[in-house]
């Protein structure tokens, strides 16, 4: 069956039009990029639909379907919103009404806080928020309520006993019936206790119950107060004691998503708390992780490398930079990644960089999206051909090596290009969606905020779809001004009111005062963690003396205009 | 990002991984125990990449030793090492083909494909990208070609690998060798005295040695084999080998300190070349090129359309001119020497820039009588523009009191702004439909009575006057320049004639300059390189060339230092004169070169968009000419933090009564900003005031930005004139507002309204839940009835359930008690049965002796028979009895299993 396969793929491949260097990637090679994207979209889901539903993942070497966090059609919730970016609004609605009879959570099964956070609720909100714009016909609270925010609330709700710690950091797994096990282990990865603060601010912005986003944000300030002295967190802690069992320090596997989320949350909540303690780490990961802009793992007290390596799931931090206006070394970086991928034809888990090959027993590649995510960001701000690039390398791999009859398969070795019998769900929500996105600039996604949808709702008028949407890590995009939509007060409202009837007046007898970001909105959390005073204070210092805004980005240089091409500039200093 | 359970296994202790691991095998069991485990599947077998028809001889086994026993065949040969699933094999297999299809009676091109694992290539080769050109010139290589994929390129690098020397054998070939802007290596061998002159082998190896080291093959090399051509150049032993430099002395190798071999005269042309005009060809991956190339000093870049395999280049001949002339300079000394002797034509257009030169030096000498003059290139909405665009405008202080005869070295640059000020004062004196000469006019400083000005203005380029910006600039913007005459505010540094980018900069002959040896006598010396623009467009883009022009023609001056890029008009074609004009101006003290502003032009207005979107070309109408106050925001598409508040200006825009105010905003990334109005950060939010536009003020950076807050900011700076007596002007304004305060209201009561109705909506649809919740209640009650009901029944069942259980239970009992006495009894019998025989072996014991007896007494026998029978029945029913109990306490036994 093999060799019949791999001779039709060269037929198809031969018949193909290919893509010529002269001239370099322009739009019309990106448009028919784009439509390979599609192609590759739906071969993996039609199959998974075919020969894995209701399970939670296909097996495309095998043709079947295996449960693997849970038993929620993981793939299927996790693929939602991608369609909706692909266009499919019919497949998109009927999705929404599959789920909402088929998907229960009351099950006995232990699942990953973390995982199920991401993939599930996030999936659930993304879809929620984006299910008026698919046509799907909405409740009148909407987007404050409806049938996919309660399942995603639902599901939320059977993960809070795992934050119920003497730290406030959650526990790894819990059982969706009944609670956390006894004997759970209290180890925790760092991510999996900093990586909830977009999926549970958006549900309590949503739902008005303030319990999901102060759990979050608990379990934030607990990582920050055990940082090291040098400003770094390990890998892995114990949620009972704070004592880090795995203090290995770099931005990859176990810690990735809680820098991520520091910077998406500040953005999404406009919270410059957040900001100030990413852009602590930010000054430590630079001064002790950074070498020659690669980023390598350190002991998290001393400093010193412990493991010269990179990993495919570093790859996210241009793109994370990018948010925030460091695109120059964001673009240095990626170049060196990239690197890396036209050895091997994708990243292999860990890459010994001194040595130049593989890690042993981690030469997998299952598809990850991070490079791609990152290539999609700084398209955005560079418009640099060598982004479509890669994603054009990415295609020809991804279509190359893991497509089989039934779906795309898991690179189980980058060395010999073997498969593993996997496709993860992220493929389809992340990567496929990233690949998508990188060649097809005037999605909405990418709107700039020229259009946006007006939503009368019980609260009052509502702008929404104004673009600037924030994706939580596994690539489901968040509306920020949804989060502003349902439990806006009416004090502002009346607020604004008052202005207004200013505006309309010849004589001003009011002295207008500003409010302090610091008393806006963060009044209630000000008080409850127990270093605030300490850290405000330093907060403010800083503030003084760097004299800017740290939700800002910097301008971009002159340079930036010529960074392109694999060109980079060093700094002039 | 996404995978805890890898890193976990990855970081944590032994212990812990373990625990990991059994637990997700668990896992893996309890949802797939059935199912096969471990399923993996080796890669697919490779495939041919070239199509069998294809030139190119496809070894897609990785056959590399058969690779090397093909290059035995031919003199050159060409490897193409790929890996099939490689975007960049895959994109240049085309390009390959192409070569090869030209060339292939010549070269023998060989594909590899080096990733396969069980291929001889991947087991031999470590490549870190793909794919990997190496050339063989016979044993001679690998020569890597590093250049770009592209066919025109790789064709011309092999046809230099094939013939790395050129054979210079006539004066005329010499010259056209010598002309050439790349640097050129010469050798002269006597071929007479010995088919293989000694070093010629050494020669030639270095020709492709420098092939290895310098890609674009920059260097050329030639051999010369005549003793007159080789006097040419001074050239007199055979092997001599001569290194051509157009601007310094040309070198000749020096045998007695290096030795002569290939590395070593590669290494010495590489050193010793001059770099009058370089190629900039970044490879696409990571590189300083541009960085260490730019940071050497300001740099002019131009942008052509190059390909490598024509024959004659005159665009780049006429460049490679003027970056001579800009390079040369001695020119007493005579810097081309054996050219000029040799040399009979030279190109017209050399020619022609020297009458230029003349004309140039008498406007030099009327200029510098005065002691301090700047050239105004005049804004084109100007009135004076339509006959004049430019003037040379003079300080004379010594027609005054004559304070001191103190000679001023250089300009004040204040005393010019000044002078500029008056003469905008004063333009209207030239308003005469005069052109082509030159008109004079003096007018007195308007700060000083001791000095007045001297403004000559002409036209320079009539053809300017047809990009003339629209009508409606011209009408409003003097306006705006009179009104702010009077003041010394910094807004009059917005009054566009140096930063106007309308304005297109002309090629000035004011200077009095010859761009010959210009590199030497300006400190603000360019280095010039070439772009093939059919590959690096995209940097004049950046550059702000217009992406809508057919011709890829480009040319800007770039300053990192500075900060600044200044373009050559792209409506001008690039020839040689429009360059040296650029170059000219560029060198010269006040420089009319205007730092270019790129724009996007990409801007689509949207009709939903209430956010007015401005550009670079947009700006100063937006914002300083409009009749309203002006929010103007400042944001980056890619600024996450830019990009969160889109909702907020949106709401705020379609809140402000839209007569009074403008939301705007400009993308900082695509559109470039005169410096003072330039922010470092993004978003920053400016508020221009209506008529204090020039007093914007910048939202406070560590607020919030949310609607209140942005509301106040506004109100706080936006005086609508409150403590003036209100007269009837103020009456009126009051109805106004009021009116606009009522539309206010009226859409606030619609918005309302439509509330209302949602929320009447959501009372509905909660009444409807709730009647359905209720009726759901009513239907689990009647269901909890039934249930109840069922319940009794069951609970009826398992009463009688459990009397039934009782008495079959009792019966079992009884039973068994039969049983048990069944029991009884057959031990009783077993007891009988036993008696019975002790009584049987005892009668029989009798009976014996009664035999004896009967012996004894046979007379009695007939009496005895009778006895014997009655005897022999009893023993056989007492057998059957016996066996009889037997069968029953087995199934005593069996019985007693089942009920236990």
């Amino acid at each position: 069956m093999r060799p019949s396969l791999s001779l039709s793929l060269s037929l198809s491949l031969s018949l193909r039009p290919r893509l010529s260097l002269r001239p370099r990637l322009s739009l019309r090679p990106s448009l028919s990029l784009r439509e390979r994207v599609r192609a590759m979209f739906y071969h993996a889901y039609e199959h998974y639909l075919e020969s894995a539903f209701p399970y939670d993942e296909l097996r495309p070497l095998t043709c079947d379907g295996q449960d693997t966090w849970g038993s929620f059609s993981l793939t299927l919730i996790d693929a939602l919103d991608t369609l909706l970016i692909l266009g499919n609004v019919s497949e998109f609605q009927r999705v929404v009404s599959v789920l909402q009879e088929g998907v229960d959570f009351d099950i006995d099964v232990n699942a990953s806080v973390f995982e199920t956070n991401i993939r599930v609720v996030g999936g659930l909100l993304s879809a929620h928020l984006l299910s008026k714009k698919a046509g799907v016909e909405v409740e009148v609270g909407w987007p404050c309520s409806g049938p996919l925010l309660r399942m995603a609330e639902e599901a939320a709700r059977k993960l809070l006993p795992a934050f119920q710690t003497p730290t406030g950091m959650p526990y790894g797994t819990v059982n969706l019936l009944h609670g956390v096990n006894p004997g759970e282990t209290p180890v925790t990865c760092t991510a999996g206790i900093g990586t909830f603060i977009v999926e549970f601010a958006t549900l309590s912005h949503l739902t008005g119950d303030p319990v999901f986003e102060d759990v979050a944000r608990k379990a934030l300030k607990a990582l920050w107060k055990n940082r090291s002295d040098i400003g770094l967190v390990g890998n892995h802690i114990d949620v009972i004691t704070a004592k880090w069992v795995a203090q290995d320090a770099g931005i990859g596997a176990g810690v990735d998503s809680y820098f991520e989320y520091l910077v998406k949350g500040a953005i999404l909540l406009q919270d410059k708390e957040l900001m100030s303690m990413f852009l602590e780490y930010n000054k430590a990961i630079k001064n002790y992780t950074k070498f020659d802009d690669w980023y390598l793992w350190v002991q998290m007290y001393k400093g010193t490398v412990s493991m010269p390596v990179f990993q495919s799931l570093e790859a996210y931090w241009p793109g994370l930079q990018s948010l925030i206006g460091d695109v120059d070394n964001a673009m240095r970086t990626f170049l060196n990644y990239y690197t890396v991928w036209k050895q091997f034809g994708g990243l292999p888990e860990f890459y010994n960089i001194p040595q130049g090959y593989t890690v042993d027993k981690r030469e997998g590649y299952p598809l990850r999206p991070e490079l791609i995510e990152s290539a999609m960001y700084l398209y955005r701000a560079t418009r640099d051909p060598t982004l479509l690039e890669l994603g054009r390398d990415a295609v020809e791999s991804i279509e190359k090596i893991s497509k089989v009859d039934c779906g795309f398969a898991t690179i189980k070795d980058l060395r010999d290009h073997r498969l593993d019998n996997r496709m993860e769900s992220f493929f389809l929500a992340e990567t496929v969606k990233y690949l998508y996105l990188l060649f097809d600039p005037d999605n909405f996604i990418h709107n700039d905020g020229s259009v946006f949808d007006v939503v009368i709702t019980p609260y009052g008028e509502c702008v929404l779809n104004a673009g600037g949407y924030v994706f939580n890590t596994e690539a489901h995009p968040i509306d920020p001004a949804a989060l502003h939509c349902c439990r806006k007060r009416k004090e502002e409202q009346w607020e604004v009111e008052d202005l207004m009837r200013e505006f309309y007046s010849l004589k001003k007898n009011k002295k207008f005062t500003l409010q302090r970001a610091a008393d806006h909105g963060e009044g209630e959390r000000a008080k409850d963690p127990e270093d605030a005073p300490s850290e405000k204070g330093g907060e403010k210092r800083n503030f003084k003396k760097s004299s800017h805004s740290l939700l800002s980005c910097p301008s971009q240089s002159f340079n930036s205009k010529l960074a392109v091409l694999g060109q980079v500039f060093l700094d002039n200093t | 990002m996404t995978s805890v359970s890898s890193l976990i296994r990855v970081l944590l202790p032994k212990v812990q991984v373990l625990k990991e691991d059994e637990a997700r095998e668990e896992i893996q069991r309890n949802h797939s125990s059935c199912r096969a485990k471990d399923v993996t599947m080796p890669a697919k077998l490779p495939v041919n990449f070239f199509s069998t028809r294809s030139p190119v001889i496809d070894l897609f086994r990785g056959q590399l030793d058969y690779a090397d026993h093909l290059r035995q065949d031919s003199e050159i040969v060409l490897y193409f090492f790929y890996a099939p699933w490689c975007g960049q094999s895959i994109a240049a297999r085309e390009e390959i083909e192409r070569v090869a299809s030209r060339l292939s009676d010549q070269v023998l091109f060989v594909a590899v494909n080096c990733w396969w694992n069980q291929g001889k290539c991947r087991k031999q080769k470590h490549f870190f990208y793909f794919p990997v050109i190496h050339l063989y010139h016979r044993s001679f290589g690998p020569i890597e070609y590093k250049g770009p994929m592209s066919a025109v390129y790789i064709e011309k690098f092999v046809r230099r690998v094939m013939t790395p020397l050129l054979y210079i054998s006539s004066r005329s070939k010499l010259l056209d060798f010598l002309s050439n802007y790349e640097p050129g290596v010469l050798g002269y061998f006597e071929f007479n005295a010995s088919p293989q002159p000694p070093g010629y082998l050494t020669f030639f190896t270095s020709a492709l040695h420098s092939l290895k080291k310098d890609y674009l093959g920059t260097i050329r090399f030639g051999v010369i084999t005549d003793k007159h051509v080789a006097e040419e150049i001074s050239l007199v032993r055979s092997g001599s080998v001569y290194l051509h430099r157009h601007v310094n002395t040309s070198l000749i190798y020096p045998n007695d300190i290096m030795n002569y071999t290939a590395e070593n005269i590669c290494k010495w042309a590489l050193e010793n070349r001059e770099m009058l005009i370089r190629w900039l060809r970044p490879h696409g991956g990571k590189s300083l090129l541009l960085n260490n190339e730019l940071k050497k000093g300001p740099a002019l870049l131009i942008f052509i359309p190059y390909n490598p395999l024509a024959e004659i280049h005159p665009l780049l001949d006429e460049i490679t001119k003027v970056a001579l002339e800009y390079h040369n300079c001695n020119k007493s000394q005579a810097a081309e020497p054996d050219l000029q002797h040799l040399g009979d034509t030279d190109s017209p257009a050399f020619d022609s820039s020297v009458p230029d030169a003349h004309m140039k030096l008498s406007e030099t000498f009327s200029i510098t009588k005065y002691p301090c003059c700047n050239t105004v290139v005049l804004p084109q909405w100007h009135s004076i523009s339509r006959t004049h665009n430019v003037c040379e405008l003079c300080i004379n202080q010594t027609l005054g009191v004559k304070p001191n005869k103190v000679h001023v070295p250089h300009c004040n640059f204040l005393e010019i702004e000044a002078a500029l000020d008056s003469f905008y004062l004063q333009e209207h004196t030239f308003f005469q439909v005069i052109s082509n000469t030159i008109e004079c006019s003096n007018f007195l400083s308007f700060y000083s009575p001791f000095s007045y000005y001297t403004a000559c203005c002409r036209t320079v380029n009539r053809h300017f006057l047809s990009f003339i910006s629209s009508e409606k600039t011209i009408f409003q913007t003097p306006k705006v320049a009179f009104s702010s005459h009077g003041k010394k505010g910094n807004t009059q540094h917005s009054i566009p004639h140096i930063e106007d980018r309308n304005c297109f900069i002309p090629d000035l002959h004011i200077t009095g300059t010859n761009i010959t040896g210009l590199s030497c006598r300006t400190n603000k010396t360019l280095n010039l390189y070439l772009l093939d623009s059919n590959l690096f467009w995209i940097y004049a883009e950046r550059l702000g060339a217009s992406r809508s022009t057919h011709l890829k023609e480009f040319a800007a001056i770039v300053d990192l230092k500075e900060e600044v890029h200044y373009v050559l008009d792209q409506n001008r074609s690039l020839v040689g004169s429009t360059l040296e004009n650029f170059i000219k101006n560029f060198s010269i003290l006040y420089s009319p070169l205007k730092r270019h502003l790129v724009d996007d032009p990409s801007v689509h207005f949207h009709e939903q968009r209430v956010i007015t979107e401005v550009t670079t070309n947009t700006f100063h109408d937006t914002v300083f000419l409009s009749e309203k106050n002006v929010l103007l925001l400042y944001y980056a598409q890619w600024c996450g933090f830019c990009a969160s508040l889109n909702h907020i200006f949106i709401q705020l825009a379609r809140l402000l009564p839209p007569d009074n105010f403008t939301v705007a905003r400009i993308d900082t990334t695509r559109n470039d900003l005169p410096w003072e109005f330039m922010t470092d950060r993004l978003p920053t939010i400016l508020f221009f005031p209506h008529q204090r536009k020039e007093q914007s003020v910048k939202f406070p950076e560590d607020f919030s930005v949310n609607l209140p807050n942005l509301l106040k900011f506004i109100l706080h700076h936006s005086s609508l004139s409150s403590s003036e007596p209100c007269t009837k002007e103020c009456l009126h304004k009051e109805t106004v507002l009021q009116q606009g305060h009522i539309s206010h209201l009226e859409r606030e009561i619609q918005k309302l309204r439509s509330e209302i109705s949602a929320l009447h909506q959501a009372h509905d649809q909660l009444e409807a839940q709730l009647s359905e919740a209720r009726r759901e209640e009513h239907r689990l009650q009647q269901q909890k009835h039934a249930l109840e009901k069922q319940h009794k029944t069951l609970q009826l069942h398992s009463e009688q359930l459990q009397a039934t259980y009782d008495q079959k239970n009792q019966e079992l009992l009884e039973m068994a008690e039969k049983l048990q006495e069944l029991a009884d009894a057959s031990e009783n019998l077993l007891k009988e049965n036993t008696l019975l025989r002790i009584l049987v072996a005892s009668r029989e014991g009798r009976l014996q002796s009664k035999d004896e007896i009967k012996e004894s007494l046979q007379s009695e026998q007939t009496l005895s028979e009778d006895n014997d029978v009655s005897v022999s029945t009893a023993t056989a029913t007492l057998e059957v009895k016996r066996i009889d109990n037997i069968d029953t306490i087995e199934t005593e036994h069996s019985s007693g299993n089942r009920t236990e």
